[in-house]
């Protein structure tokens, strides 16, 4: 063993849940002023971990020991490991929208004499301090509404600062942000540790693993499944260990696309959006084929799931101009419904705000886009509704103990599927999946891309918009690139690289 | 580099003043609902409605409504909603007004078990919204018609007048008042000592901000703020001062708001309900105990149904059975008129105040102006949908800023007339393919084109700021 000073150790951590072991015997330790990552899929208990160390599952709650510089520690509360210098920072931001962007650094720790009297200039003054540690140029008086994830998060980061943290947790940080944001953040942590900052990182990007990594803990299932140093980091180790088998190819082979007729085009379509008082789609002309396979790629914001949403007719902030020919066809849609009688379905990016009723359950999310297959004069047939919800659950291989689960008890791959089968249900010629591994695990990823190409195979023509280079390439046929709202670029898979389709998405 | 005349200082000034109300429209749009309110009312009475005598009637009248709208700002703050005020609060009245007249209990302690009564009736609410996660509306309805009932028990179903001096000084007196002349010399100097006070601490505040390098706003805006709020405020104190000076109603309306204001933008307890209503998720994960902040609030709602309650019972003289309905709903519009939001974390206590100023004086105004008293709830439905919409509308409102606009009008003048005419060519020619049925795609697109390039540069000239021209401006 190395001399560094361990500035954590989990000792035989085991957590369960009604039914589950989430976490098994779980052993970690963390070496002091080093940048350590938990890597592993989803459920392999990664998040339940950091929550039993930032004391959100209370002590009693778990088995096992939390050693924190050298001293066991009990923590009741997430106020506990706080006083011990433990932030965690969880993927849903913990920040308030309509508060100053100083009183949100302070909340919950303000400057206040014993009466409870908060003293303003002295918060102004600190949270100044903190935000120009974390690099966060804003007015400080701004509302956090008003500002983007990316400065966000750093607010989060200057509150943690604020609080003294001695360990700082991050559960997914770089999940919702651009690529720039990203590379901001990354570089703030190795800047953080210079400073002595411990941090822990989940993540699901390897490639940031390998950038920044001091040592990394792999789970699967709740158990550890190894530890790595920076020098040992590679990221097909990192994957076998995590499904724990050796993926060769994470994208499933399919037939060589050769020609079909044209059954989606757009001819000088723009789409200009009210609020934003621009043309988030500038003059796209596109091209999708029948069992194709057409990839949208670009930066966050380039306007690809706007155009995805002006397609489909969900027009309500946007004015609609230029042609689109559906299977020969010149047809405007104003409304979705007229785009789902046509054909075309959208698997929207944001599963759990623009596409499943989490709180129904498998059979009424399915049917949702269709009901009027399931009904007669408006009269639902529920045995319907039950035997395709049977089918789906079989032919997508959905994991769940009955059709009768509510979504919110499935894992994120799973929901993804249902969405899926949601939107096959309503028979549609052509599928428009927007983000569609977005927060899921390579597991799940496989097998969503092993139904893209089932349906390929029996003629569904499919549009893929992703911000994963590696999707794009491994999953289309052919590539357009879209950046702030211009088509600008058109690839055959055989010309595509990553570095042309990057040299596109960022240079207009 | 071409070279710009500079603006002419007076309309810059009025640029500047212009700029600031289009940029924070949502913050001025109730004072200028209310500056119509009284502009119209004064006119259709001849000045009756702002003369001294009706100004001061109005705001004894407020006075019920505004210290109930500000316990509901918390609530609708922190995601809630109390129905069971209004009765709650005719029930607390009563309750005091019966123990002291018919039963003879000390004042005190009367007021002190009604206070123990509406503190334990909080928890209860608070308790069941919190722990037990029972909708607010649901358990404050259930309270509302308890409230009512333990409201007629409590009068035995009759009216019940006020004697003792108590309810006489609360609901109708005064202020010792000093005239010289006319005017009452205690309200105009209280007057003059808020207006110095508020004045000097604005003062403060800027040096501070200064210090810290924080940014004010200009120096010619501040200013003229402040020339106007010192200009209403020394009218009322003035208007006040010209008749009976200030009514006990006024001052613990008064009290009740500075104690809140103080409460809700000072203390560590008043800035984590924000937080809870803003984000309760976050709030949890902050280290606050949202459950026992939303037992305070309804707490804090009940003590204020239980001043609301006397100062109604004290107003009218009498406790009835009768009293108690449309409080809450007149609380909760005035709440909403005053700018806050349904869905939490969003609403002042001052602007509260002023929006049951609002309701009162719609409602004050009509019955003075003569009109039929039917159409009074028509009409205080339609300020409220007003409000509601105006605030949807002007939710995400652009800063402007006009001094900037005007030098960028000049500068791209050619562009945007170019432009202009672009568009107006593209319209006439695709009119005349649509005459002739010729295939209009490529008109749409040149069409679309135009738009584009004439949205571009309007954008342009919107979006400039007068600092991107200090270095073209002719000296």
């Amino acid at each position: 063993m190395s001399e560094k000073e361990k500035i954590l150790v989990m000792r035989s951590i085991t957590k369960t849940f009604p039914g589950v072991r989430a976490l098994d015997e779980v052993d970690i330790h963390v070496d002091k002023g080093e940048i350590h990552f938990i890597v592993g899929e989803n459920g392999a208990g990664k998040s339940t971990l950091m929550k039993v160390l930032s004391g959100i599952y209370p002590i009693g709650s778990y088995s096992g020991d939390i050693v924190f510089n050298g001293e066991i520690k009990h923590f009741n509360s997430i106020k506990d490991s706080v006083r011990n210098g433990i932030v965690i920072i969880n993927q849903e931001l913990a920040l308030f929208p309509d508060l100053t962007v100083y009183e949100n650094v302070y909340v919950g720790h303000e400057i206040a004499n014993s009466r409870g009297v908060i003293d303003w200039i002295q918060t102004k003054k600190m949270a100044k301090k903190y935000l120009d540690m974390v690099g966060l140029d804003v007015e400080i008086e701004r509302l956090v509404r008003t500002l983007g994830v990316g400065k966000q998060q750093l607010i989060e980061i200057a509150k943690a600062l604020s609080q003294d943290v001695k360990l700082l947790i991050l559960d997914e940080p770089t999940a919702a942000l651009n690529e720039n944001d990203s590379k901001n953040l990354l570089d703030l942590l190795v800047e953080l540790k210079k400073k002595g900052i411990t941090s822990i990182m989940i993540s699901h990007k390897l490639r940031e693993v390998e950038a920044i990594a001091d040592s990394l803990t792999i789970l699967r299932d709740g158990k550890v499944i190894t530890r790595m140093l920076a020098e040992e980091i590679n990221e097909f180790e990192i994957i076998k260990h995590m499904v724990g088998r050796q993926i060769d190819d994470i994208f499933p082979k399919r037939p060589i696309f050769k020609s079909g007729k044209i059954v989606l085009e757009t001819i000088h379509f723009n789409a200009y959006d009210n609020n934003l008082n621009r043309y988030i789609v500038n003059d796209a002309n596109i091209k999708l084929r029948e069992g194709e396979v057409v990839g949208l790629a670009g930066l966050m914001g380039a306007g690809r799931t706007e155009f995805a949403h002006s397609i489909f007719g969900n027009i309500d902030k946007y004015k609609i101009s230029g042609g689109v020919i559906v299977q020969g066809e010149h047809i405007k849609f104003h409304h979705p419904q007229s785009a789902i009688k046509h054909g075309i379905a959208y698997v929207s990016e944001d599963r759990k705000k623009d596409g499943l009723i989490l709180g129904e359950n498998i059979g009424q999310n399915i049917c949702l886009a269709s009901l009027n297959k399931i009904s007669k004069r408006g009269i639902l047939n529920f045995f319907k509704q039950s035997f395709f919800a049977k089918k789906y659950v079989k032919d997508l291989d959905i994991k769940t103990p009955s059709i009768y689960q509510q979504l919110k008890n499935l894992s994120g791959g799973n929901q993804q599927k249902v969405q899926v089968a949601k939107w096959l249900f309503s028979e549609p010629k052509i599928l428009i999946l927007d983000e569609p591994t977005r927060g899921i695990d390579v597991g799940a990823k496989y097998e969503i891309y092993t139904i893209i190409n089932d349906l390929v195979a029996k003629g569904m023509s499919i549009l893929i918009i992703s911000s994963e280079l590696p999707e794009i390439l491994g999953m289309c046929d052919r590539i357009y690139v879209i950046a702030e709202g211009l088509q600008t670029a058109e690839f055959n898979i055989e010309d595509a690289t990553a570095e042309k389709i990057m040299h596109k998405a960022a240079l207009v | 580099m071409n070279e710009i005349k500079k603006i002419n200082p007076v309309l810059r000034y009025f640029l500047v003043i212009t700029s600031m109300f289009r940029t924070n429209i949502r913050d001025y749009g109730m004072y200028i609902a209310l500056t119509v309110i009284f502009m119209t009312f004064a006119i259709m009475t001849n000045g009756l409605f702002l003369g001294p005598i009706n100004f001061t009637n109005l705001l004894n009248q407020t006075a019920y409504v505004s210290v109930l709208a500000i316990g509901m700002t918390l609530v609708i703050v922190t995601r809630q909603i109390d129905l069971s005020v209004g009765f709650l609060g005719a029930f607390l009245g009563a309750y005091v007004v019966v123990a002291v007249e018919n039963r003879g209990t000390a004042i005190p302690l009367a007021l002190l078990s009604a206070l123990v009564i509406t503190i334990i009736v909080g928890i209860i609410k608070g308790f069941f919204v919190a722990k037990i996660k029972v909708p607010s509306f649901v358990i404050t309805l259930a309270g509302m018609f308890i409230f009512k009932g333990f409201l007629m028990i409590r009068t035995n179903n009759r009216t019940i007048p006020t004697s003792n001096e108590f309810f006489n000084k609360i609901g109708v007196g005064y202020l010792s008042t000093a005239k010289i002349g006319n005017l009452d010399m205690i309200t105009f100097i209280m007057g003059i000592l808020i207006v110095i006070f508020l004045v000097l601490s604005s003062i403060l505040k800027r040096r501070k901000n200064n210090k810290l390098g924080i940014e004010n706003e200009s120096l010619q805006i501040y200013i003229t703020k402040t020339v106007f709020v010192i200009g209403i405020l020394l009218y009322i104190a003035f208007n006040l001062a010209s008749y009976r000076g200030i009514s006990y109603l006024l001052l613990i309306t008064l009290v009740v708001m500075v104690i809140y204001f103080f409460f809700t933008t000072k203390t560590t307890l008043g800035r984590r309900i924000y937080a809870v209503g803003g984000n309760p998720e976050a709030a949890e994960l902050s280290g606050i105990k949202v459950t026992t902040i939303i037992i305070i609030v309804f707490i804090s709602m009940g003590i204020l149904a239980l001043v609301s309650g006397v100062m109604y019972a004290s107003y009218v003289q009498n406790t009835s059975p009768n009293h108690g309905p449309f409080w809450e709903l007149y609380a909760i519009a005035a709440t909403f008129i005053g700018g806050a939001s349904a869905s939490g974390g969003v609403g002042k206590i001052v602007n509260s105040l002023i929006g049951s100023v609002v309701i009162m004086s719609l409602k004050n105004g009509m019955a003075l102006a003569g009109f039929n008293s039917n159409i009074e709830p028509i009409v205080l439905g339609s300020v409220l949908l007003l409000a509601v919409v105006f605030d949807i509308y002007t939710r995400n409102v652009r800063p402007v800023d006009l001094v900037g606009m005007y030098y960028a009008r000049k500068k791209y003048r050619e562009e945007y007339i170019e432009a202009k005419q672009g568009l107006k060519t593209a319209k006439k020619k695709l009119a005349a393919a649509k005459k002739a049925g010729e295939a209009l795609i490529e008109y749409e697109y040149e069409l679309t084109n135009a738009k584009s390039q004439y949205s571009r540069i309007k954008n342009m000239i919107r979006s400039s700021n007068e600092e991107d021209y200090q270095d073209m401006i002719k000296v």
